[in-house]
Order: C-alpha cells, then structure tokens, then sequence
C-alpha cells in the first residue's frame, strides 16, 4: 500500500493534499476538488484496483462542502484505499464515472438523488432511488430534517424503454409479486418467448436508513442495521460493529471473533441451503425444496439455541457478541452439523442425479465473465461468473485468518453455476464452522464498551452469503453517528440480471432472478 | 338412469381425484398435505365469493366458463366410464369427445386474450402451441384403439375391449397408450409440461390464461379442469385396461364398476404424482420435443396395428 500512496504522490502531486490511515489498514487521500476520475482511472488500470462503492456525505453545515468518497481494494492487499472528494456547496457537481465503469452506474444516481449533487456526463442520469413522482427534495443533506413531512403525491411518471416491431410486446411484472417475495418492478419486452431487454425498477421499499442511522445512539444503530436486509441480518449487523470497533479501536476478543465467525457461517450455510431448494422449486423439482427446508429448519433451530433468534438477531454488538455459549450450546454446533452434513449431501445427490433438473439449469440465466467484472457483480453470482473475490480471503476479519478454506470460482455463469458455488460453499462452511468451534477460545465475549470517540470514519467489511457487504461511519458526538453509509451486495448484482436473463425465455426468469436471489430490503433500503 | 348417475360420477369424483393426486403428491414431499377434500371447500368457497371481471374484456369473458364447463361435462358423458355403453354413446365418437374438449380450450385462449392482461396472452399462446401438438398425437393413439374395434364410437371401442384384459400388452397397444399418456400430461397441465402448483406467472401455462378469473367463474373453471382430467384419465384406463368394466349399467355390476373404476383411477393417479415429484418441469421450449415423441409414439401404434 505504501508503494501505491507514494506512486499516487508522484503521479498527482497537485491533487493530493493529505493522506491519512483513518483506521487500521484503511487509508484515506483526501483530494483538492471535486474530481477524482483520473485518479480512479489511473488506480484501475494501472493497479487493477476495484471501485467498491461511492457515495457522499453532506458536510455543509460544518465544512461548507460535500465530500465523495470512493473506495478501493486491490487484489493481493488487505487494506483499503478511500478518495475522499470535496464539491463545493455553491457549485454541486461532480463528474461521473459511470460511463466507463457501469458498475457505479446506480450508486452515482443515488448521490444525484439524496444529495442534489449532479454527475456531470452521466449516460442515464434519471432517478434511481427516489422515483419520478417524488417532489425536489434530497433527504440525506443535513438541512432536510428527519421528520419532514411531504406533501402527498401520486402517480407514475416513470418511462420505460419502448419495444417495437412486428410481436415484440411488453410484459410489466410487479411491483407486487405473487409469493411471499418483496416488491420490484420488471418491465420485459418480448419477442414472443425470448426476451428482448428487461428494465428493472426498485427502491420501492426505500425506508431512508442511511438517514435514519444519523443522530441514533451506536446500541440503537445496531438493530437498524440488523433489519437492512432481513436473510442477511447478523452480516450487516457485524459490518456495521466492525465500522464501529474500527473507527473507534475496540479490540473485539478472540471467543468473540470465533463466535461472530461461527454464526456467519451458520447464516451462509442456512442461506445457500434454503436458496438450492428454491431454485429446484422453480423448475418443478419440489421434493428437493422439500428436503432443503427441512435441513433449513434444523439449522434455523440451531440459531435460536446460540442466539435466541432463528434469524441470529440481537447476538452482535459492537466490542463482540450479547451472550457467552454454554458448553452444551457449542456441543449442540458439533451434533447438528453432523446431521446436516448427512442431509445435505443427500439433497445434493437429489439436485445431481436429476437429469431433468440439471437440464432446465444447464445454460439458463449466463452472466459472462466479462459482464460479471464490468458491472462490479459480487458474492455468489459473481464467483459463478469468474470474479473470484471473497472478504474473507481477501480482507480476513474475525477468525478467518485461522480459518482454511478454498473459495469456489466457476467461469460458466450459468444457473446451474450459482446453484454450484452455493454447494461448495456450504460444504467448506460447514468444515469451518467445525474447525472453529475445536479451537473455540476461552475468554470474554465481549469487550467493555466505551463511548465512541467523535469525528472517526471507518470500513467494516463483511462475506454476507450474499457477497460482500460494506458498511461506513462517520462518527459524531455524543455516542451517535454522523453519517453511514450502508452497502448491500444486492445494489451491484441486480443490473447483471438484466444481462443474465437477455435471450432467455421468459418462462426461465422466475429460476434465473432465484439463482441470483437478491435483496430488495437491502438495495433500497 | 345412467345418464344421471354418470353426470353426478363426473361432477362428485373430479375435485376429488384431484385432491387424491395432491394429497398423494404432498406425502410423496414429506408435507401433510391440505387433505382429500380440499377442492370441494375451494370450489363452496369460490361460489359463495365475489368477482372481477376486467373493464376490457368482452362477452367471450362472461361466456367461456360456461362453454368451458358445458362443453367438458358434454365429452364426459360420451365417455365410458362404469359401463362400456356410455350415457351419450350414440350421439358422437371420439371425434367428438376431442373436438367438445377443443372447444372449451379455444374459449379459454380466447379469455386469456380477451381479458387484456399480458400473462393471459401468453397463457394462450403457449396452451395453443401445445395442444396444436398434443391433438394430433391423441388422435393417432385413439384411432390405433379404434381400429382394433373397426369403429370411433366409444361404446364400441370399450365393448371390443371388455374381455380382452391382456389385450394392452400387444406392441400397438403399448405404443398407443405411452402416446396417449402424454398427451394426458399435456392435456391436464402436469409437470413436466405445467406446474400446477406454481405462483410464477410467467411459467404459467394453464392457470395463466384463468388469471384473471375470479369467484363463480374462476369455480367454474376449476372444476371444468378437475373432470377434463378425470375424463382424460377415464378414457385412458378404460380404452387400455378394460378390467372391470362392465357391459351395461346395472344394479350391482354398477357397484362393481365403480368399484374397479376407482381403483384404476387411483393407480394412475399414484403414477402421475410419481412422475410429477421425480421430475423436474421442462423447459418451455422442449415440450414441443416430448409432443413430438407422443406423436411418434401414435404413428408407430398406428402402423404396428397393421404389421401383428
């Protein structure tokens, strides 16, 4: 890292006017001016660097600027490099970078939206996260008080792509679906069977909780973040704590670590477990969907016997977890995962040995390796589609720098690939979850929490099952927050399904968007 | 008389073969299971309800359930089912029982499109892709069995084949029945051609094209599903393996023919749940291949006739 900082002095030398490591392992460059693209392009190629996230922050009142922060890692590094943007107030824009790198095609949006800053040369600079039918308001700058109260309106002013020709017609799906399942709107053209394009339309379920977590005291935040994706919830609430322990240096103890790492091994192997069997169900497999929910429901007991929620909530706070295990609770890990081993290898011989099965799933739903890394695609779908990274491996965090395991990397991209990754992955979780309850420390399980220093901005990174999952703080006075920023792994992938499902049939979408099984909670959160 | 009884067998016995074939298929995934008498409360519950008819549509919306339900009731009737002398024996053929069921499946095309809403255009446009390709694979096992009995008429092919038990193991026979139990797949809308139990509009089929439906209707069309299929599944028990089937309806031989039909219907039910939970639902575009191997099936039934 220190290479690359003094490779960006020397090639930027103008630009720089500080760099600051604002927390272990993260280092910050603040920037003169609101442009950072040739420093992103020149990090890009030159270092293969990848653009995790962008966003903004509403320093105003404070600095008399908005910042941009852009995040980087790189292959081989475990640290973080952030640029860090002003805009003035007087002049809010900013230059996009969508049109080389789509993968912040939304993310760009999204500042435009909830901040008024406009990015300058965006190719679609519509509204993304606030719809159309929204008055002018931007509901994260600071002057935009928490309780407003808008006026009503209604009405859709949305406008899809038109489709044209001789039997191309539209198929608008949603927002409401049938199932149990969140809302989204999908508006497919067709040709007949075959699908033209899909347009895609979330933030339905927007609920503003980035701007929620400002002024909430840490304790309260971390609920919030618990409920940002619901399947995902003990993943974002350990990203979130470990935004937290970094910004302000709590050492988190090491039964803690082991402990954290057990349960997001456990919300992976339920996750994936649950989403093989969904997949099967969508092809008509049910009895597979029947086995994968029985297995799902073992392990859903489990959690409630470690946590006391099904769905691992309430476990995570910042400095480590909220209850010590018993020796009997870690015995119950041990036993139960002797169970599921059994079972779920027979659930795999079912999905296998079904020839009817692998032949709906077998080139159904192909994301292209180089489509998959130009859109920034993450987690599961991503390593289905030959983007092999993994927070795990690349950023180890909790235990697993003890922890052996291999990451499953696959180049078809197909449905029946995500559906592979998932398998793999299981399996390694399950060996890891052994492996760490052996060398399970003793010790406490929490460390002594203190009030969080004010003004600290820091990453916490974590593998959701999903994919990588990246919360940001900026802390304030008084033991609450500033500003967070909260990544879903789901914001990146939805744009590859539109690419995944282009010339499929549409009866194949129902299977192709479950193979990719994104959050909708999570993306607009 | 057997008009009567036949036409409350038709009407009493669908819900309930299909919630057997449910009840059989949620045992077979480890689920409980609604229970066997699930269809008839959804059909009490269906006609006591309200319903919705889309400002868009026409009188075929209005209509189609009738001519739905009619017009199966009708094909059911011309079926043998206790005794090989059907209620409406002499008023049409085989031809006819394909042609009442063509109807009824054109109306249904017709509301799908008719309601304006996309999935019941596509709905019809798949149901009619498919048939187009199960009729001629249904005629071709039919006529095989006709041929045996030197006539289309159903009282006569069920009159030829009472006696002959074994008669189904002969290579046209086996042919002829292998097609037509495809078709009935096809026909009824079971995995792997349709998945009956989905929620996905968009790999609808059947239920795409009844979206739209509510209340009365929707009931009307449910239960016109319900004996399409226990006709299908009549017709083919009783062309392919005659047991039990009796020459005329009559006291205790009735007794004993619902006796024996209900058993058969019950294997052929444990059949298709069977196929239903080992196989996973075709890719849309493949069932025109597995049509193609029924049709196959037909023609090489129809020829062998020839050749023993």
């Amino acid at each position: 890292m220190t290479s690359l900082l003094n490779n960006l002095r020397e090639c930027f030398p103008e630009q720089i006017r500080a760099v600051e490591e604002t927390a272990p392992g993260q280092f910050t460059v603040l920037l003169d001016g609101p442009d950072a693209t040739e420093m992103a392009r020149h990090l890009m190629s030159g270092y293969q660097a990848r653009l995790v996230t962008v966003f903004a922050e509403d320093r105003v009142q404070v600095e008399g600027v908005f910042y941009l922060y852009y995040v980087f890692d790189r292959p081989g590094d475990p640290s973080w490099l952030i640029l860090k943007a002003s805009v003035a107030a007087e002049n809010p824009t900013f230059p996009s970078l969508a049109a080389e790198f789509p993968a912040v095609n939304w993310q760009e949006r999204e500042i435009q939206d909830w901040f008024g800053l406009e990015a300058v040369g965006h190719p679609n600079p519509r509204r993304v996260a606030l719809h159309d039918n929204w008055p002018d308001v931007h509901p994260l700058r600071k002057d935009f008080p928490l309780d407003t109260v808008l006026p009503p309106f209604e009405g859709e002013r949305h406008v899809y792509r038109p489709a044209h020709g001789e039997g191309v017609f539209h198929i608008p799906v949603g927002p409401v679906h049938a199932g149990i399942i969140e809302p989204g709107h999908f508006d497919f053209a067709v040709a007949g069977e075959p699908i033209l394009y899909l347009q895609l339309r979330m933030f339905y379920t927007h609920k503003g909780t980035e701007k929620l977590f400002e002024n909430l005291p840490i304790q309260r935040a971390v609920f919030l973040a618990e409920s940002i994706s619901g399947d995902s919830a003990f993943s974002h609430g350990t990203a979130f704590c470990r935004a937290i322990e970094q910004a302000s240096g709590i050492e988190v103890p090491a039964r803690a670590q082991f402990q954290r790492t057990i349960l997001l091994e456990l919300e992976r192997i339920v996750n994936h477990i649950s989403d093989a069997g969904a997949i099967a169900n969508d092809v008509g497999f049910v009895i597979a969907n029947a086995h994968a929910g029985r297995v799902r429901e073992i392990l859903l007991g489990l959690c409630e016997t470690l946590t006391g929620s099904r769905m691992l909530r309430g476990m995570v706070a910042p400095g480590g977890v909220r209850r010590d295990w018993q020796r009997t609770q870690v015995e119950a890990i041990e036993k139960t995962l002797k169970v599921v081993q059994r079972e779920f290898r027979d659930l795999v011989a079912m999905l296998q040995s079904s020839n009817s099965t692998r032949e709906r799933l077998q080139r159904t739903g192909i994301l292209r390796a180089e489509k998959a890394s130009m859109l920034g695609v993450v987690g599961v779908a991503g390593r289905a589609s030959g983007v092999d990274l993994d927070l795990r491996r690349d950023h180890p965090y909790e235990a697993y720098r003890h922890l052996p395991f291999r990451v499953p990397v696959y180049q078809a991209g197909d449905v029946r690939h995500r559906l592979l990754v998932r398998i793999d992955e299981v399996s390694e979780s399950i060996q890891m979850v052994r492996a760490a309850v052996t060398q399970l420390p003793d010790g406490p399980h929490r460390a002594p929490t203190q009030p969080i220093p004010p003004d600290r901005c820091a990453i916490g990174a974590v593998e959701g099952w999903r994919g990588e999952i990246v919360h940001w703080v900026h802390t304030g006075y008084g033991n609450c927050l500033e500003r967070c920023k909260v990544k879903d792994p789901s914001l990146n992938n939805w744009p590859a399904i539109v690419e995944a499902v282009e010339g499929n049939i549409i009866a194949d979408f129902p299977v192709i968007n479950k193979s990719f099984n994104l959050s909708y909670s999570g993306t607009d959160r | 008389m057997e008009n009567a009884a036949q036409l409350f067998l038709l009407l009493a016995l669908a819900p309930l073969v299909t919630g057997v074939i449910r009840t059989l298929k949620a045992r077979l995934q480890t689920r409980r299971g609604p229970g066997i008498l699930q269809p008839y409360c959804d059909l009490g519950k269906l006609f006591r309800k309200g319903m919705v008819v889309p400002e868009t549509s026409s009188w075929i919306f209005a209509a189609t359930p009738w001519v739905v339900f009619f017009s199966t009731v009708l094909a059911g009737l011309m079926i043998p089912m206790v005794a090989a002398e059907a209620p409406l024996g002499l008023f049409g053929g085989v031809l006819a029982v394909i042609y009442l069921l063509g109807l009824g499946r054109f109306f249904l095309a017709l509301s799908g499109m008719d309601s304006g809403s996309s999935f019941g255009g596509l709905g019809s446009s798949r149901e009619m892709t498919i048939s187009a390709l199960a009729e001629p694979a249904m005629m071709l096992a039919i006529f095989t069995v006709a041929i045996g009995a030197g006539s289309t008429g159903l009282t006569e092919i069920a009159g030829a084949a009472i006696g002959q038990h074994w008669r189904f193991l002969a290579p046209a026979q086996m042919f002829a029945f292998a097609a037509l139990a495809l078709v009935l797949i096809a026909e009824t809308g079971r995995i792997p051609v349709d998945n009956p139990a989905t929620h996905l509009e968009l790999t609808m089929i059947h239920e795409a094209m009844i979206l739209e439906y509510s209340g009365p209707y929707l009931a009307l069309l449910e239960w016109a599903a319900s004996i399409k299929q226990l006709v299908l599944m009549t017709l083919l028990i009783n062309c392919f393996w005659p047991f039990g089937l009796q020459p005329t309806w009559f006291g205790f031989a009735a007794l004993e023919g619902i006796g024996w039909l209900l058993a058969k219907l019950l294997l052929l039910s444990c059949a298709i749940v069977v196929l239903e939970t080992v196989n996973a639902k075709m890719r849309l575009f493949r069932v025109p291949e597995l049509l193609a191997v029924a049709f196959t099936l037909g023609s090489l039934a129809l020829v062998s006739t020839f050749l023993f």
